[in-house]
């Protein structure tokens, strides 16, 4: 999209960032939750996004800061003051819905323009702004098609400029990505980062998509079931998920059920059948049965007689070659099936073949002790 | 724990072939394909890729038994006699020529298209912009109540029309109270009761309509500014027009073809419509021809209507892209010039 030079120069978008904070946000539909008394603080020009799987009122909860649905308590700070009395078309907060809902009875220039005629903007002016709003997106040729002339990328192009032609103070993405096939997501992925950046706008993104969350955030929030799990930047949320949930939904995590035995300045000690290892991050307080969650590109799988401290013996049930690396399945002694993925820098295939019997190393600074499966845990 | 005999089954796929790779073995004898077994169809019946012959002439025998007799009314009325049966020649005089008896000359017949135009568009003016209303008023009501007015909606649907005739006329004639009391016989009893059965039709087509577009137009129109008459004036009645052109042409399409609360509510030779005058007439000895010429108006304009609203769907459908259409659409649309 080439906006990055043009963007500094020309303000046809984009305008400060604004502050959100939610305040026990909480919605029912009759007897469902859909969000359970949030609390989040979203900084001004931050690109914040709640990631969690379809359900789990990430959408409710940008439709609260629209105004498209009314909290059943709680309420919306936008920079310190109270939405809770503003309708939707009184909040300088814009939204890129899922599908786009481009008016199909109008063309792109007049899609783009369509909200500035609510502003007291004059009508050349208005035609001016559109305008350079499409040409920073580059589809300044493309004015006088309709919406459904254009393809999915280029739909979601114009949805962004009509939403940030208006200069909000917010912009909440609904998935916008969400329908475009993979290649281009991934390109748009990028130029949606640097757009951000440029016009200094804050975005609220929600997503599904893990990846698409990790490669764009600045923060991440983890919603399951109408609560926030974990907040924070996307490194702290992959590296240290604060609850088995996080650590799933990011990413592959192999869990493996622990008895803690002990704890020392180094981390504590966690009992895998008849194994003992030694666990240095996560939850080292606590006592009895726990969970430990490891990431698979942080263990080591080795040749069986190579084995010492944190190192767990097993066999390779079976090795799936996907170009960049292996992905090495090791069955452990203790009946446990361990997912590895080793980089493919000319490793020996045959070393993880079937079969072979290995060792696995656990370095301790990888394992992660959290509360165990269906314990939430007191934060 | 893990089954020993079944190590080393992937080791032929990770280990690279040799350069030069040796002959392949010859490939293992085939099984032989199962025998066809012969159908006992004819083969031009029995063959489940051949063309649907049987359905074809179904349809084709049934649009013949369903266009035939109207044919023969519109050909009839051109006959050069008296006769509604025994051709006795072309002529069009009981279209124009005859200056006593033709349709657009005998009062009777005159009249009554009058008055049958006169009531379509009352029906249209009055119909459409009501159920309008409601069918926004119905999809935008929730809880309470909701369920049962949606359905009662339905009910003028599936009420047979007799008995709505005649339970408008006892209505209208019997109860001496206001406002049924105002009500006389004739034209302002037979707007209200076309009115009263084609609303529901409106309602049924503005409803579908505006599922198809769904909360989200108006939502986006809301969050770029819009307040919630402006997003209505502004995004939703543009998006309806389709559907207020379909109501409107089937609404009149309706009113035109209405006999039975038509018949009920008429007051004397002045309230008489095309569809009325066809039933009285239709057996009589003394009728002319020029009966037929009515009743070819009657297919004509019905026709028009239910034609129009099909296509002015269509177009509209390209308009937006709904039907990834055909050129053809999609050419008329860049010619318009869009706006």
């Amino acid at each position: 999209m080439e906006m990055t030079a043009q963007a500094t120069t020309v303000p046809a978008i984009g305008g400060h960032g604004g502050e959100v904070r939610l305040q026990s946000l909480e919605k029912r539909f009759e007897d469902v939750v859909a969000v359970d008394s949030i609390d989040l603080h979203v900084g001004s020009g931050e690109f914040f996004s709640l990631l969690g799987p379809s359900g789990c009122g990430k959408t409710t909860t940008l439709r609260l800061i629209a105004g498209f649905e009314r909290p059943t308590s709680g309420d919306v700070l936008l920079d310190g003051e109270s939405l809770a009395a503003v309708p939707p078309d009184r909040r300088n907060v814009n939204t890129v819905f899922q599908s786009y809902a481009l008016f199909p009875h109008l063309n792109v220039l007049d899609n783009v323009a369509f909200g500035m005629r609510y502003q007291k903007v004059g009508r050349k002016d208005r035609e001016r702004r559109a305008r350079e709003a499409l040409e920073l997106v580059e589809l300044g040729d493309y004015a006088k098609r309709r919406p459904h002339q254009l393809s999915g990328g280029q739909q979601q192009r114009v949805a962004l400029a009509r939403a940030l032609v208006l200069r909000p103070a917010v912009l909440l993405l609904d998935e916008p990505l969400g329908a475009l096939d993979a290649k281009i997501r991934r390109q748009l992925r990028i130029e949606l980062k640097a757009l951000q950046e440029e016009v200094g706008t804050t975005f609220i993104f929600v997503t599904h998509d893990q990846e698409e969350a990790l490669s764009m955030s600045d923060r991440i929030a983890v919603m399951h079931e109408g609560r926030v799990d974990q907040v924070g930047t996307p490194r702290e949320i992959y590296e240290g998920p604060a609850t088995l949930f996080v650590a799933d939904f990011l990413g592959v995590a192999n869990v493996m059920e622990v008895e803690v035995v002990g704890s020392g300045a180094a981390g504590c000690r966690v009992r895998v059948g008849d194994y003992e290892l030694l666990a240095g991050c996560g939850d080292l307080g606590l006592t009895g049965s726990a969970s430990v969650v490891v990431r698979p590109e942080r263990l080591h799988v080795m040749a069986r007689d190579q084995g010492g401290e944190n190192c767990l013996p097993g066999m390779i049930d079976r090795t799936i070659f996907v170009g960049s690396n292996l992905q090495v399945m090791v069955r452990l002694a203790t009946g446990a099936l361990l997912q590895a993925s080793v980089a493919n820098d000319g490793v020996d295939l045959d070393s993880h073949e079937q079969g072979r019997p290995v060792s696995v190393h656990l370095p301790p600074d990888a394992l992660r002790v959290l509360a165990p499966a269906g314990v939430t845990p007191a934060t | 724990m893990m089954g020993r005999g079944e190590v080393h089954r992937m080791s032929a796929t990770t280990t690279p072939e040799p350069a030069a790779a040796p002959p392949a073995p010859p490939a293992p004898p085939m099984r032989p394909a199962p025998p066809v077994r012969p159908s006992r169809m004819p083969g031009w019946l029995g063959n489940p890729w051949g063309r649907p012959r049987w359905l074809r002439l179904t349809t084709f025998l049934y649009i013949a038994w369903s266009l035939l007799p109207v044919l023969a009314a519109v050909v009839f009325s051109f006959n050069d006699g008296r006769s509604r049966s025994v051709w006795q020649g072309f002529s069009t005089r009981w279209w124009w020529g005859d200056p006593n008896l033709s349709v657009f000359h005998d009062p009777i017949y005159t009249n009554a298209l009058v008055h049958s135009l006169e009531l379509a568009a009352l029906d249209m003016l009055i119909a459409t912009p009501l159920g309008f209303l409601l069918a926004i008023g119905l999809s935008r009501w929730r809880g309470r109540g909701s369920g049962s007015a949606n359905f009662l909606m339905l009910v003028p649907l599936t009420t047979p029309e007799l008995a709505m005739a005649v339970s408008l006329l006892l209505v209208f004639t019997q109860l001496s109270v206001l406002p049924f009391t105002a009500i006389a016989l004739g034209t302002t009893a037979q707007v209200i009761g076309q009115v009263t059965f084609s609303v529901s039709y409106v309602v049924v087509i503005v409803r579908s309509r505006l599922a198809a577009i769904g909360p989200e137009y108006e939502e986006a129109a809301r969050d770029l500014g819009a307040s919630a008459r402006q997003s209505l004036q502004h995004v939703l009645l543009p998006l309806l027009l389709p559907a207020a052109f379909a109501s409107t042409l089937i609404v009149f399409a309706l009113s035109i073809d209405d006999f039975v609360v038509t018949q009920y509510m008429s007051a004397g030779g002045e309230t008489v419509t095309i569809p009325m005058l066809l039933y009285a007439n239709a057996r009589g000895a003394a009728t002319t021809p020029a009966l037929n010429a009515v009743a070819t108006i009657m297919v004509l304009v019905t026709l028009v209507g239910v034609g129009g609203a099909y296509l002015v769907l269509r177009w509209f459908g390209h308009r937006s892209g709904e039907a990834q259409g055909d050129s053809a659409g999609q050419m008329g649309m860049d010619l318009t010039g869009m706006e």
